[in-house]
């Protein structure tokens, strides 16, 4: 099978992450998709160490898994702190600062 | 049988002397969050920081044992040479300089003094990695280390919204940085067959191909720019900074500005002077219209604001600008004046942001401008730094940040890119606008007579020492550049860059 098929389903989860880290309100969604866009680039590195048939794409894509989740670790405490604050958690009501 | 499988794996040999300064900071973040356990105020609040105090001097005292060593280490993910041992040095200096200002921070209690001073340690470990990576794992690794523990210092002041709001900003922002970015390290390692620089560039040139024929490199390469420019606010990857800077507790804000700033384009010039150096042709314009751009976007940006931290953010914006002139000539001298314009951003950066913590304390206007009205009158003791700063920023003459510009005006006129040149020139004439403001603000009598009686000038030496010394290394630098020459002399040979 073509590597193509591979890279297209890649670029389709990055870009359905990005889509959603823009379009979606609520952090806890734009985290999921944050998620989305890192594992769309793993598949990409886990495609390429098989064409290349070198090892150094798949530990990369492993190394990417533990810093993800030490991402999502931080983004979830700030979630909960902003809870505790009764902020609103939505990402349009944050506008204490204006751009 | 699990002995003998132990003793059939052959663990890579490891320069444990020239790993030294990263294997300092992470152990020394370590003890710092187990010191922070212990019970007592005064432990807390004393120990801690100087335990943190002494880890950088240790981390200091190391880089300079391996000055001069350039080799590259743990096969060949990370180099220790003439780059990265400057950058670390830069490093340590702005993590000292953020301890003395977070002394009396609301956001070391409220977050836990040991875990504050943990994270910055780690920090600071992230940025020795990033800056010595010569490996995309160790890049992506090093760029990490570097934004967790930020997007946690940003949010370190519980109690307040505004800290809390940027945390999350930069956390969401930064994440879709490091995403872009490594979604174009994979198409980089899949055009290349290679996740090592050194690999990268001779995958390029063996191939006798150019990368504007070989579309998975070129859209690698501009993934990885855009992923790089979050990180190091260039325009029109910078929107996040002024609400982040803003928002985060000041001596962070602080941090971020010199010291991240620091280690993205340290990156950014290991990267393109090694790994796509012979491409240089083709990235060459690219990185000049991104220069242009944030040189214009940041200087044009500071102009409406009105609290200096804001004015700050933009005007490091633009300071970006300058310093992605010295990247795009690609060449040694490119790169020295870049390395030399980022020692002296940091020195007069750090000015006068230890003006505005000061300020931030004494009044209740926060880190408006009203807060810096009349100061010259007032304290001159803050306001004669702050104006040394704001002017060097500017580039006025006898100042560091004049000799500074002069050298990144120099490079772009030997690499032929003249117009980059005269755009520095222009960018700094507009920037004149808004640190003249401030300066202004100063010196001119308080004409709305309700002179803040609600100022609590109590005892904050050490910030007044900060500012001061770090003013007088401005003036210093700006009339004596030979130091700072010495020190950035021959990073560019180092990594092989004529």
């Amino acid at each position: 099978m073509s590597i193509n098929w591979y890279l297209a389903v890649s670029a389709t989860v990055f870009c359905i992450g990005a889509a959603g880290v823009m379009l979606k309100r609520n952090p806890l969604v734009i985290l999921l998709c944050l998620e989305l866009m890192l594992n769309g680039a793993n598949l990409s590195l886990i495609a390429f160490s098989r064409m290349w048939g070198n090892g150094d794409g798949q530990i990369f894509a492993i190394i990417v898994m533990v810093v993800a989740a030490c991402e999502v670790t931080v983004g979830l405490g700030v979630i909960v702190a902003l809870h505790r604050r009764r902020l609103p958690i939505d990402a349009d009501e944050l506008r204490e600062l204006q751009g | 049988m699990i002995a003998a499988a132990a003793t059939s794996i052959k663990a890579p040999y490891i320069d444990w002397a020239a790993f030294s300064p990263i294997v300092a900071l992470i152990c020394g973040a370590v003890i710092v969050l187990l010191i922070g356990l212990l019970p007592g105020r005064r432990v807390r609040e004393q120990i801690v920081p100087g335990a943190t105090v002494l880890t950088l001097l240790a981390t200091l005292g190391l880089t300079i044992w391996q000055w001069g060593e350039n080799t590259s280490i743990i096969s060949g993910a990370l180099a220790v040479d003439r780059l990265s041992l400057v950058l670390n040095v830069v490093f340590v200096a702005t993590g000292l300089v953020t301890v003395v200002m977070s002394l009396r921070e609301r956001a070391t209690v409220q977050a836990g003094q040991g875990e504050y001073y943990t994270l910055l340690l780690a920090s600071l470990a992230g940025m020795a990695v990033l800056v010595a990576a010569q490996n995309l794992v160790t890049l992506f690794v090093g760029i990490e280390l570097l934004s967790i523990p930020l997007y946690v210092l940003c949010a370190s002041e519980l109690q307040r919204e505004k800290s809390l709001e940027a945390g999350l900003k930069y956390l969401v922002i930064g994440s879709v940085g490091s995403a872009t970015l490594l979604f174009g390290l994979s198409f980089i390692y899949g055009a290349t067959g290679s996740t090592d620089f050194s690999g990268i560039a001779a995958a390029l040139s063996s191939k006798g191909e150019t990368i504007a024929s070989n579309p998975l490199m070129l859209t690698g390469l501009g993934m990885a720019v855009v992923g790089l420019g979050f990180k190091a606010a260039i325009a029109p990857f910078h929107q996040w900074t002024p609400d982040v800077y803003e928002g985060a507790p000041s001596p962070i804000t602080s941090f971020m500005s010199v010291a991240t700033k620091a280690a993205a384009f340290g990156i950014f010039l290991r990267f393109m002077d090694v790994a796509v150096i012979d491409e240089a042709l083709t990235w060459q314009p690219l990185l000049a219209a991104l220069a242009a751009i944030t040189i214009v976007v940041g200087n044009v940006g500071a102009l409406a604001q009105t609290s200096v931290k804001r004015i700050l953010a933009w005007s490091s914006v633009a300071q970006g600008g300058y310093l992605l002139v010295g990247i795009v000539v690609s060449s040694a001298a490119g790169l020295e004046a870049t390395l030399y314009y980022l020692v002296v951003y940091v020195v007069m950066n750090l000015a006068a942001f230890s003006v505005v913590v000061a300020r931030e304390r004494e009044t209740t206007h926060g880190d408006s401008l009203s807060a810096f009205a009349g100061l010259g009158s007032k304290r001159p003791i803050l306001a004669v730094p702050m104006t040394i700063a704001m002017l060097s920023l500017a580039g006025i003459p006898a100042t560091a940040g004049f000799i500074g510009k002069l050298n990144l005006i120099g490079a772009s006129v030997d690499g032929d890119y003249a117009w980059l040149g005269v755009l520095i020139a222009i960018g700094s004439a507009i920037s004149l606008a808004y640190y003249l403001r401030i300066v202004a603000v100063m010196w001119m009598p308080d004409r709305r007579g309700d002179s803040p009686e609600t100022d609590r000038p109590h005892g904050q030496p050490e910030i007044i020492g900060l500012a001061i010394i770090c003013s007088a290394a401005t003036i210093f630098f700006g009339i004596i550049p030979s130091p700072i020459y010495d020190l950035v002399r021959g990073a560019g040979e180092s990594i092989g860059l004529l």
